[in-house]
């Protein structure tokens, strides 16, 4: 259990030197695979709780690192109004929510049923990108939503999800290679009441 | 809920506070250390990117072809800046090669192969032959990369006046994404603005970050306002074809 732990961990840091080479597809409204969420959240159905929030800390605190903007300067007489950022720190509790989601039906992954979680994958990351949309126009005022940018949030979605089903092949090996079963109900015969 | 699952929430909670409430200051050094530690990764990719498009040049064109035509964009885009009203600052470096284009899936930037060790800081302008790209969001620690926040993105305010027009306003992208060019928009002109579209719309040079007279667009349509009227503005670069551009080394030429 905690070789897996370590190695999940591991396959988070590997997934963010991995996203700096991915780029956008601006033939289709810059939409990106976002293979940092896709494995975090392939490996939170997989992993407790507590190894969850890790991951989703370390996740969100990096993914924060790479995006953060700084500030404009200049002289703030002349640029009165300056635009907001999204405070560092936000994705974590992104990261943690989406993690809760997929927590949500380890259950059935856990009875071998991972299309169900790969599907989720794809959900789930439509909310966080729809979530963090939504944070910046909250914190930027004038809610403004283009048809290019669900788009956007879609094919992203879309895109990020078709490779769910790679992610989950790989932590099925490693599990194996570690001796740790990520989906102990799998093959059991369901009880029967008599 | 266990006792140590309530612990660890706790943790997480307390982590992500911590996390929320560090300064700019503090967020810029978490950057430049996250930036350090992939930084072998980025400097071999892009090499290997290097290599790549090196060898695909080299099969379209012959090398001597290349170099006359470089040569010959220079010297337009000289006359480009030159022929724009009064004292367009001239590029005082070599053309800075675009590694890396929209990196984030929000913000509008690109990341060039120069920084620190070539005289780049932030705030920076940048420009490329047709006009202004942005300006420095982000230097590497390594002092070979910057990242660079582009016209086209809302937080890159310009302090900007309509050629031909005593009216002055602030130029920023517009927020989401957009099909084909994205359009500007310069705020807070007057409510009777006499602008009409294919005006020219230049740099102030107030504000202390962007040198005066460079080139940002040409008017597309204007919104009157019953108090300010707002203006739609086409950009003079084209964000998507971005090669190569400049940076002003000195921030007050």
């Amino acid at each position: 259990m905690f070789r897996y732990s370590l190695i999940t961990l591991l396959l988070l840091l590997a997934a963010f030197v991995v996203q700096q080479f991915l780029p956008a597809f601006t033939g289709m409204h810059d939409s990106r695979i976002l293979i940092v969420q896709l494995v975090f959240l392939c490996c939170a159905v997989t992993v407790g709780q507590r190894t969850m929030l890790l991951l989703a800390f370390i996740g969100g605190f990096f993914w924060d690192a790479q995006c953060a903007l700084g500030p404009h300067g200049g002289d703030l007489e002349v640029y009165t109004q300056q635009v907001e950022s999204l405070r560092f720190g936000y994705s974590i509790l992104l990261f943690g929510a989406m993690g809760v989601l997929m927590q949500g039906i380890q259950p059935l992954f856990k009875q071998g049923k991972w299309q169900f979680s790969a599907l989720l994958s794809g959900i789930a990351v439509l909310l966080y990108l729809t979530t963090e949309y939504a944070i910046i126009n909250f914190v930027r005022g004038n809610f403004v939503l283009s048809q290019a940018t669900v788009y956007q949030i879609v094919f992203t979605s879309l895109l990020t999800m078709l490779f769910s089903p790679l992610i989950f092949w790989m932590l099925f090996r490693i599990a194996g290679a570690c001796d740790y079963s990520i989906n102990p109900e799998a093959g059991r015969r369901p009880r029967h009441v008599h | 809920m266990k006792p140590l699952n309530l612990i660890a929430l706790l943790l997480f909670l307390g982590g992500a506070v911590w996390a929320l409430t560090r300064s700019d200051r503090t967020v810029r050094e978490i950057q430049n250390a996250y930036y350090s530690a992939i930084s072998p990764f980025l400097k071999s990719g892009s090499k290997m990117e290097t290599h790549a498009r090196a060898f695909l040049k080299e099969t379209r064109h012959s090398k001597a072809l290349e170099a006359e035509l470089e040569v010959t964009r220079q010297q337009l885009g000289r006359l480009r800046i030159i022929a724009s009203p009064l004292h367009a600052p001239e590029p005082e470096n070599d053309q800075l090669r675009l590694i890396r284009r929209n990196p984030t899936t929000w913000w509008q930037t690109i990341e060039i192969d120069a920084g620190s060790k070539q005289g780049i800081r932030t705030q920076f302008a940048v420009l490329s032959n047709d006009g202004l790209v942005g300006m420095i969001d982000r230097i590497d620690n390594g002092g070979e990369r910057s990242s660079v926040l582009l016209l086209s993105d809302e937080k890159c305010l310009v302090s900007a006046r309509v050629d031909g027009s005593p009216e002055v306003g602030i130029l920023s992208g517009q927020r989401g994404g957009f099909d084909g060019v994205p359009l500007l928009r310069l705020k807070f002109l007057s409510s009777n603005a006499a602008v009409r579209p294919g005006q020219r719309v230049f740099t102030t040079g107030r504000g202390g970050t962007f040198q005066a007279n460079i080139l940002l667009g040409t008017i597309d349509s204007v919104e009157k306002g019953a108090l300010d009227s707002e203006a739609l503005v086409r950009p003079s670069v084209n964000f998507a074809d971005l090669g190569a551009v400049f940076v002003v080394l000195s921030p007050d030429s």
